[in-house]
């Protein structure tokens, strides 16, 4: 596990605050950064090294706590503590906000946009997830509310190519929503995690999906579709997730995100302890009780809580990190040869 | 547990952990004095609070007061368990003056009203499985067994807010030249719209509010008005209990502007939902399809209730259907027949419009629950809002979907509603200006249409809460 993981850089994305989140843009070209300074930051490479391409102020009253790139590339959602969501559109290095969502009665927790590029999902304190369309000409309409969790609700994310929603939640939980007739409804709840689930991730097939949580570890929960040679039992025609593994045993803290790489099916986290994890699933583990072993361990990799670790995705073993310390890291993973 | 409240108040901090730092809506004004230094508070033993000055002189201060109608329009700091009692108690609260009507003298006893609206019936008799009419002289029956003396058909007092809802939107709309904000005018008879207005959108939006009464609550200045002379009664020596769809509307009636400071009494002064009468009948082990039916009582003399009527455009009252016709008539001289709704993004939010030569004349809108809401407040705020008039209603499908009407554990939500809104398109339909009793009403108790008294009892105003914002209410 020596070197698997190495240090490529550092940047002092948001002094004398916290760093809370990062986004490559689909062409994995720039990195989005976003923290308690109440800025955006966006980053590119320059040689070498990584500087900073724009500065998105102006944008939000508290922390921005999320950031997700449109997967047209051509805009960016910021999540705030400032109950809103701000839509930013590129113009070459020029970031402009176009629209702000209100609504959410409180602090937004998390902003994803679905594959098509015509939803957006968001998050909040308030306990609700709220679906939106945009229409041709930029125009944001509320779509659906999702009053399913009963606590806080951490982070949402898409499915990579079904129109499918994830939520995790302080409540414990994660739910899954899909559209039925003119609303969305949830149509199922995760029950087995012991603490807030913090943060989600679907497979490059989205046949599966990770979380994280507060209580030190990940689950791998399965789609299991009615029909399903398993014999797992379905309700109707909805499809059933199942916990198929858990790694614990692994993290002495909080796990605060979780990241799944879709070039090589590694996954990452982000933890409370400083450090910053790999796993891999081994070659010959059964689909349905899947193994994984942990294939970098790196201590200290911040000098605060890690909050978030994303891959790139055009480069295969890329990470980048960024810490309540406020600085962001980058990294090459590679896994590691040989027992 | 799921909130019972309606979806647009349910987006609030409730929860079972009374956070400390939570920001209470009554904040404590402080009248700032120019040079004052530090001020002492002294305690005497009865338990009042003086303030000391520096140079000696003390005054009294008045203890803050907190009621529950903030609380329940706030959700600040109560919690979800202590919401869930609150709303239970309204069926014992009526039960209490029952049996106290009972045990004091006569010239102590209360005259016992109950208004039923045409919500609140349908979904019994579906229940019931009976007819509407059976429904309603059944429930009669109830309450008068366990010692109400007279029932009424909220469906009454409904004409009064059709009638003024159309006279205003007219108005406005005539008068759009001179002031600016007065179109759209947005409908105000959904208590669960107009708490989450005045307490997220606040002055920005209660302009456009239209500032008819309710049926509730046209029917609390009916019953403690009019009806109260009739008996000879002060309004306070009335106990005015209406069975509504939800629970916002026990948020309405607890509303200021609907206390009689000169008698000290609500217009209304309980609400039980659908869903508490049916325990009711429970706790009394009545069955409703079993007992006699008695005949309807009627407000005036002149109104024979032998039979129930309705009024015509879907089960939340109709705003939209009659004051679309009337605007139509008065504004353009066009006769509309049949309304035709076209559903635009979602089955509740539906357009309607009136049309010559190509011209849009008007264009309304249907908006129910709360992601309809959300998209025409900010659509409102862009100043990018095509209608004159919106139909706003907090629940999706209106109020015969209400969060107190009674659920079927044996059939689907759908389905039920489906039966419930059938029987309640069943009866006949007849216009406010047709009504036998209305007019008469407004020569003889209102003195005219558009009188002074007229505005005073039909119509109401509303109060933007102003949040003082504090970085304290951070929850990790």
């Amino acid at each position: 596990m020596k070197d698997s993981l190495v240090l490529l850089g550092r940047v002092p994305a948001h002094p004398d605050s916290r760093c809370w989140f990062l986004a490559w843009n689909p062409a994995g070209t720039l990195l989005a950064s976003c923290g308690g300074d109440r800025r955006i930051r966006i980053w590119g490479t320059e040689g070498d090294t990584w500087v900073c391409k724009s500065v998105l102020s102006e944008g939000h009253q508290r922390t921005v706590r999320k950031v997700a790139w449109s997967p047209c590339g051509n805009y960016l959602a910021s999540a705030s503590f400032d109950a809103t969501t701000c839509i930013w559109k590129k113009n070459q290095d020029d970031f402009e906000c176009v629209t702000t969502l209100e609504g959410h009665e409180n602090e937004v927790k998390s902003v994803a946009w679905a594959p098509s590029g015509n939803l957006l999902a968001t998050c909040s304190r308030d306990k609700s997830v709220w679906v939106w369309e945009v229409d041709e000409e930029d125009e944001y309409e509320c779509v659906s509310v999702l009053n399913s969790h009963t606590q806080d609700v951490k982070h949402v994310v898409w499915h990579p190519s079904q129109e499918l929603l994830a939520s995790a939640s302080y409540d414990d939980t994660v739910k899954l929503y899909r559209e039925e007739e003119d609303d969305w409804v949830c149509f199922a709840t995760l029950e087995g995690h012991e603490s807030t689930v913090w943060s989600l991730a679907f497979d490059p097939s989205g046949q599966r999906l990770a979380s994280c949580s507060d209580d030190r570890t990940v689950r791998i929960w399965r789609q299991y579709l009615p029909g399903n040679e398993q014999g797992v039992a379905c309700s109707g025609s909805d499809p059933t997730w199942k916990c198929i593994c858990t790694l614990s045993g692994f993290h002495s803290r909080t796990i605060y995100d979780v990241a799944w790489c879709q070039l090589t099916g590694a996954l990452a986290t982000a933890c409370g302890d400083d450090a910053i994890r790999v796993f891999e699933e081994d070659p010959s583990s059964d689909p349905q009780q899947p193994t994984f072993s942990l294939t970098a361990h790196l201590r200290q990799a911040h000098s605060q809580d890690v909050n978030c670790v994303a891959w790139n995705p055009k480069e295969p073993g890329l990470l980048a990190s960024c810490s309540d310390d406020g600085e962001v890291a980058f990294w090459k993973y590679h896994r590691p040869e040989g027992p | 547990m799921a909130s019972p409240f309606s979806g647009a108040l349910q987006l609030t901090d409730l929860d079972d952990f009374i956070g400390p730092s939570q920001d209470c809506i009554k904040p404590v004004k402080v009248d700032k004095r120019p040079g004052s230094a530090v001020t002492k508070i002294h305690i005497e033993d009865d338990g009042s609070y003086f303030q000391v000055d520096q140079d000696g002189g003390t005054q009294r201060l008045e203890k803050a007061r907190v009621s529950l109608n903030d609380c329940l329009a706030c959700s600040g700091c109560v919690t979800s368990a202590e919401t869930v009692l609150i709303t239970q108690q309204s069926h014992e609260e009526l039960r209490k003056v029952l049996d106290t009507n009972k045990t004091v003298p006569p010239d102590q006893r209360r005259l016992v009203v109950i208004s039923v609206s045409p919500q609140s019936r349908a979904s019994l008799a579906a229940r019931f499985q009976l007819s509407p009419t059976d429904t309603a002289r059944k429930l009669t029956s109830f309450f008068k067994k366990i010692g109400a003396h007279f029932v009424f058909d909220t469906t009454f007092s409904r004409n009064f807010t059709l009638l003024e809802s159309q006279r205003e939107f007219v108005q406005r709309f005539q008068g759009q030249t001179d002031s600016r904000e007065t179109l759209p005018v947005l409908a105000s008879a959904c208590p669960g719209w107009i708490c989450y207005a005045e307490k997220t959108h606040g002055s920005f939006i209660l302009p456009y509010i239209s500032t008819a009464r309710s049926p509730q609550q046209v029917m609390g200045s009916l019953v403690k008005d009019f009806f109260a002379q009739q008996q000879n009664l002060t309004p306070d020596k009335i106990y005015h209990v209406t069975v509504m769809p939800c629970y916002d509307k026990k948020l309405e009636a607890s509303r200021s502007d609907f206390f009689n400071q000169e008698y000290q009494t609500r217009d209304v002064d309980c609400v039980l939902t659908t869903g508490e009468v049916f325990r009711l009948l429970e706790e009394e082990s009545v069955s409703l399809a079993e007992l006699e039916p008695a005949p309807l009582d009627s407000l005036t003399h002149s109104m024979s209730a032998k039979e129930l009527t309705s009024h015509r455009g879907g089960g939340s009252g109709g705003y939209l259907e009659h004051v679309f016709r009337h605007a139509a008539q008065e504004l353009f001289g066009i006769h509309v027949a049949e309304v035709t709704y076209r559903p635009l993004r979602n089955k509740d939010f539906q357009e309607v419009t009136l049309e010559k030569e190509g011209h849009v004349l008007l264009r309304f809108a249907v908006a129910y629950g709360f992601r309809n809401i959300q998209n025409l407040v900010q659509k409102l705020k862009r100043g990018r809002c095509p209608y004159h008039y919106v139909e706003v209603m907090a629940c999706p499908s209106g109020c015969l979907n209400g969060g107190g009407q009674l659920k079927a554990p044996d059939v689907p939500g759908r389905e039920l509603l489906q039966q419930v809104e059938r029987l309640y398109g069943m009866i006949r339909v007849e216009t406010p200006e047709d009504t036998p009793g209305v007019q008469e009403l407004y020569r003889h108790w209102l003195q005219g249409e558009d009188s002074e008294r007229a505005n005073h009892l039909l119509h109401t105003q509303y109060h933007a809460v102003e949040k003082a914002s504090s970085g304290l209410n951070i929850r990790w």
